[in-house]
């Protein structure tokens, strides 16, 4: 526009102007042009650029100097109140950050779990550790929630007799996720806190110190981390997604959600171990680095083993077998499996823990199959009734039904299933296998009819089998196999197998498997061995599909998949 | 006149055909004609959506026809049939609840195609066990081969051990579910009134002691032509669910009284042998434990009903 005005003046309008006459306008022009007029400049004098520059130097230079001097200015007060900061403290000795824990000393104190923090003990001065959930500071007064694994209490810092101002600023500063020692009085509230898990009780803070500090930026916030998916798109907060929460592990493990899924975790494992050795069977370990590739071969992972390679085990069905073969009977054991299955679903881990069990039986399978049912109805009951509490936690973010079974477990046989997808419109074969739609269709069919979310499906056709699999006595197209099913996923498969070393031999050319690689799997059957049958169940499965979770990652404490391997 | 004349090697009279388009792309919105008569066609008529067109019809041909079934048959029941005469009807032999087997692929309606599935499942409050359903189980055990199972549901937590062997001893001997004509399933359950599953996708459960025991009295015996004993059994058997179960004291006592008179002109209340109203009626004046009480006729009723051999169970869950 300054250009415009400056070409508009340098032929000067043909009609008068309002202002001044010819000869002043176009000294006025000429003005303009050389002299790019300056709006900052006041009073604009016809001097030379130098000037005119140095005079708006002059002025970056005053304010510079105005600036140096609140500075200094600022600096002096600072200086001047942390003096002060300690001055008017009396409290100076009940808060701080000591010095790092190197085992200085060995304190007698007693350290109280938030958990127990109830109305009982109102009235009392105890010590708790804990981490910093949430501050909120409120003028005089500080509220902080402090979380201990599944329990969070409020706790109170208040301007008073024992606490200075300095005291609550320092409460209120403390990051999030810091741990601290609070020395507290437990004391009753009248209205309930809704927010903590320990409503009837807060604690008025005497003394608290950071004993170990967390850095301010966390990489997901925990409450983001517990808030439900539905939840969090209606009011606009954010939930943390999968990948972010896998990446710090760390701390989404700290969240209460996790605490529950992995202690319940915990029980399964237990449960499956008393059960079973209440039982009479074994516990065994077999090895997990084996010469050759067991049941398929594609999908193992090989590593180096000094001048040749071997392999991760895929699963414990050859050393279990075994153990029976030498007279241990009932045997379980309990150790990670290695699938190298490049399948990224949401139930298929490259690692994941199995819990397997194998049983000699006197006359029929079935002999089998209801001990290994019963383990699974003793596990259930033990969940129900034991880990509600956990059960209840994980219902917050992740709501779901409650895991219904029945007692003895309903079983089913293959034909059976056939027709009752038949019914449902499905349209397969008689020997076809179950595709995993057809599996969760034929669940909530048999939910519908039997209101129950676990049952075991007997007599599968001899063809969908793996070769060890002894076939049906009277009709050679089906297999003494079973599968068991929770939620409509299977979780277990299982069969009688083949202890006879000629038929495993036949059945095993039947399905085109070199025989040098199983010898020594064959050899195992010829001096002598028992009827026996067994199956294997994955922990984290079983876990998700008890709690009806949606993602076996999530039941995986530092899950292995073909796109993760840390942390 | 030009120097030298060559003859032409080319034809000239040739109409050479100059291209207007430099990039020819077969059309996307081509009618399916048009593409058939053309040689090179690039776009075919998906099979796929030809076969989904014809299932398509059929289905709608279906739902024709299903109209047209669905508006005769409201003509006849919005009808009433004024002709019908009571004394006309004729007196058709009475069949007994334990003779011939009855055809049950017509009762339970099970299409050739599809296998037989004849899993009956009956879920029932163990703080009320239904008796009367363990005396119907006893009479289709003796006409069938049953298989029979009971289960307790995650909703309870303990059952008492009698509730669990209320079948008696049950032999299957690892036979498959397949060789039996029925399987019997009952299922221990925190439930408010009693439930029959059977064919889940084409009919929704029966709820009710009295109508569960009315559809395992259809597989038994075929319903009686008699109008007039048919609506007498139902009669008893309303009685017994409603006043004898739920009623209060001067309701059993009234409904006592009925037997009695019923039971001195015949020795059963419906029909010339044991039938479902003498079940129920048995069954809910045992639990309500009147038993002792009850004038002769009744007495005697229920001495016989006990002699039927069918009872057993029932009266050993009565007495634990």
């Amino acid at each position: 526009m300054l250009a415009e005005l400056g070409w508009g003046w340098i032929f000067p309008p043909a009609e008068p102007l309002p202002w001044g006459n010819k000869a002043q306008v176009n000294a006025f022009c000429f003005f303009l042009l050389f002299f790019p007029f300056r709006a900052t400049s006041c009073g604009s004098t016809p001097e030379g650029d130098s000037q005119a520059q140095s005079k708006k130097a002059l002025k970056k230079q005053q304010k510079e100097a105005e600036k140096a001097a609140k500075k200094a200015e600022k600096q002096a007060k600072q200086v001047s109140t942390m003096g002060s900061w300690h001055e008017g403290d009396f409290a100076k000795d009940q808060y701080g950050v000591p010095p790092m824990f190197q085992s200085q000393e060995k304190l007698d104190r007693v350290l109280v779990r938030v958990q127990d923090l109830t109305a009982e003990k109102a009235g009392q001065l105890l010590w708790v550790r804990a981490r910093i959930h949430t501050s909120r500071a409120k003028g005089k007064q500080c509220f902080l929630v402090l979380r201990q694994q599944q329990f969070n209490v409020q706790a109170l810092v208040a301007v008073g007799d024992h606490a200075s101002k300095q005291m609550v600023k320092f409460a209120a500063n403390i990051t999030k996720e810091s741990i601290v020692d609070v020395e507290g009085m437990v004391s009753k509230v009248e209205q309930k806190i809704e927010s903590c898990t320990q409503q009837d009780v807060e604690l008025h803070v005497k003394r608290i110190f950071v004993v170990s500090q967390a850095e301010p930026r966390l990489p997901l916030q925990l409450e983001d981390a517990v808030r439900p998916e539905g939840e969090g798109d209606e009011e606009g907060r954010a939930t943390v997604n999968q990948d972010t929460r896998l990446d710090n592990r760390v701390i989404d493990l700290r969240t209460t959600t996790s605490q529950a899924i992995f202690r319940l975790q915990s029980g399964v494992c237990q449960l499956f171990r008393d059960t079973l050795s209440n039982k009479g069977f074994v516990e065994i370990q077999t090895p997990k680095i084996i010469s050759a590739a067991s049941e398929g071969g594609a999908n193992v992972f090989t590593v180096s083993y000094f001048k040749t390679s071997a392999y991760l085990a895929q699963s414990p069905q050859l050393y279990k077998q075994m153990c029976i073969c030498a007279d241990f009977d009932k045997v379980f054991c309990v150790g990670p499996v290695f699938r190298a299955e490049d399948s990224n679903t949401h139930r298929h881990l490259t690692e994941f823990v199995g819990l397997d069990i194998e049983m000699a039986f006197n006359y029929h399978y079935h002999e089998v199959v209801e001990s290994i049912t019963d383990t699974m109805v003793q596990i259930f009951k033990g969940l129900r009734d034991r880990f509600q509490t956990e059960i209840q936690t994980v219902n917050k973010q992740y709501p779901s039904e409650p895991f219904k079974f029945l007692e003895p477990t309903l079983r089913l046989e293959y034909w059976e299933a056939v027709a009752m997808l038949k019914q449902a419109g499905v349209e397969m074969g008689d020997e076809e296998d179950l595709s995993t739609p057809n599996e969760k269709l034929l669940g909530r069919l048999v939910k519908e009819k039997y209101d129950t979310d676990f049952y075991v499906l007997d007599k599968y056709p001899l063809a969908v089998r793996p070769f060890y699999t002894m076939p049906d006595p009277i009709n050679p197209k089906y297999s003494n196999s079973y599968d068991m099913f929770m939620r409509g996923e299977e979780i277990l498969s299982g069969a009688q197998r083949i202890h006879d070393a000629q038929l495993l031999t036949e059945r095993a050319l039947h399905h085109n498997i070199d025989l040098e690689k199983i010898k020594a799997y064959i050899d195992s059957f010829r001096f002598g061995a028992p009827p026996h049958a067994g199956g294997g169940i994955g922990l984290e499965r079983v876990t998700m599909l008890y709690l009806g979770l949606h993602n076996v990652r999530q039941t995986s404490m530092f899950p292995r998949d073909p796109k993760r391997l840390t942390p | 006149m030009p120097m030298y004349h060559i003859r032409s090697k080319s034809r000239v009279d040739t109409e050479v055909d100059l291209p207007t388009c430099m990039y020819k792309l077969p059309n996307i919105h081509g009618q399916q004609n048009r593409c058939e008569d053309q040689g090179h066609q690039k776009w075919e008529v998906d099979p796929e959506v030809k076969a989904l067109q014809a299932r398509q019809d059929e289905i709608m041909q279906k739902l024709y026809e299903l109209e047209a079934v669905v508006s005769g048959l409201a003509k006849t029941v919005s009808t009433p049939d004024a002709d019908l005469d009571a004394l006309s009807i004729s007196q058709s032999p009475y069949n007994s609840a334990l003779s011939d087997p009855l055809d049950l692929d017509g009762l339970l309606g099970q299409a050739g195609d599809c296998g037989t599935i004849r899993d009956i499942v009956i879920n029932a409050n163990p703080a009320q066990p239904p008796l009367s359903l363990l005396v119907l189980h006893s009479m289709l055990c003796r006409r069938y081969s049953v298989l029979s199972s009971i289960h307790v549901h995650s909703s309870i937590s303990a059952v008492p051990p009698s509730l669990l062997g209320c079948f008696g001893p049950l032999y299957t001997n690892g036979c498959r579910r397949q060789r039996f004509q029925l399987i019997f399933t009952l299922i221990w359950k925190d439930v408010p009134r009693v439930e029959l599953k059977f064919n889940v996708p084409s009919m929704c459960a029966v709820e009710g002691e009295g109508n569960v025991a009315r559809f395992l009295y259809r597989l038994l015996l075929a319903p009686s032509k008699d109008p007039v004993l048919a609506t007498v059994m139902d009669n008893w058997v309303d009685t017994a669910v409603f006043q004898l179960a739920e009623g209060g004291a001067r309701e059993q006592k009234a409904v006592v009284q009925a037997l009695n008179m019923a039971l001195t002109k015949d020795p059963w209340l419906a029909g010339p042998t044991l039938s479902l109203a003498d079940i129920l009626c048995a069954c809910w004046l045992m639990q309500t434990g009147t038993a002792s009480v009850v004038p002769s006729n009744v007495q005697k009723w229920l001495k016989s009903c006990e002699n039927s051999g069918h009872f057993c169970h029932a009266l050993s869950l009565m007495i634990n």
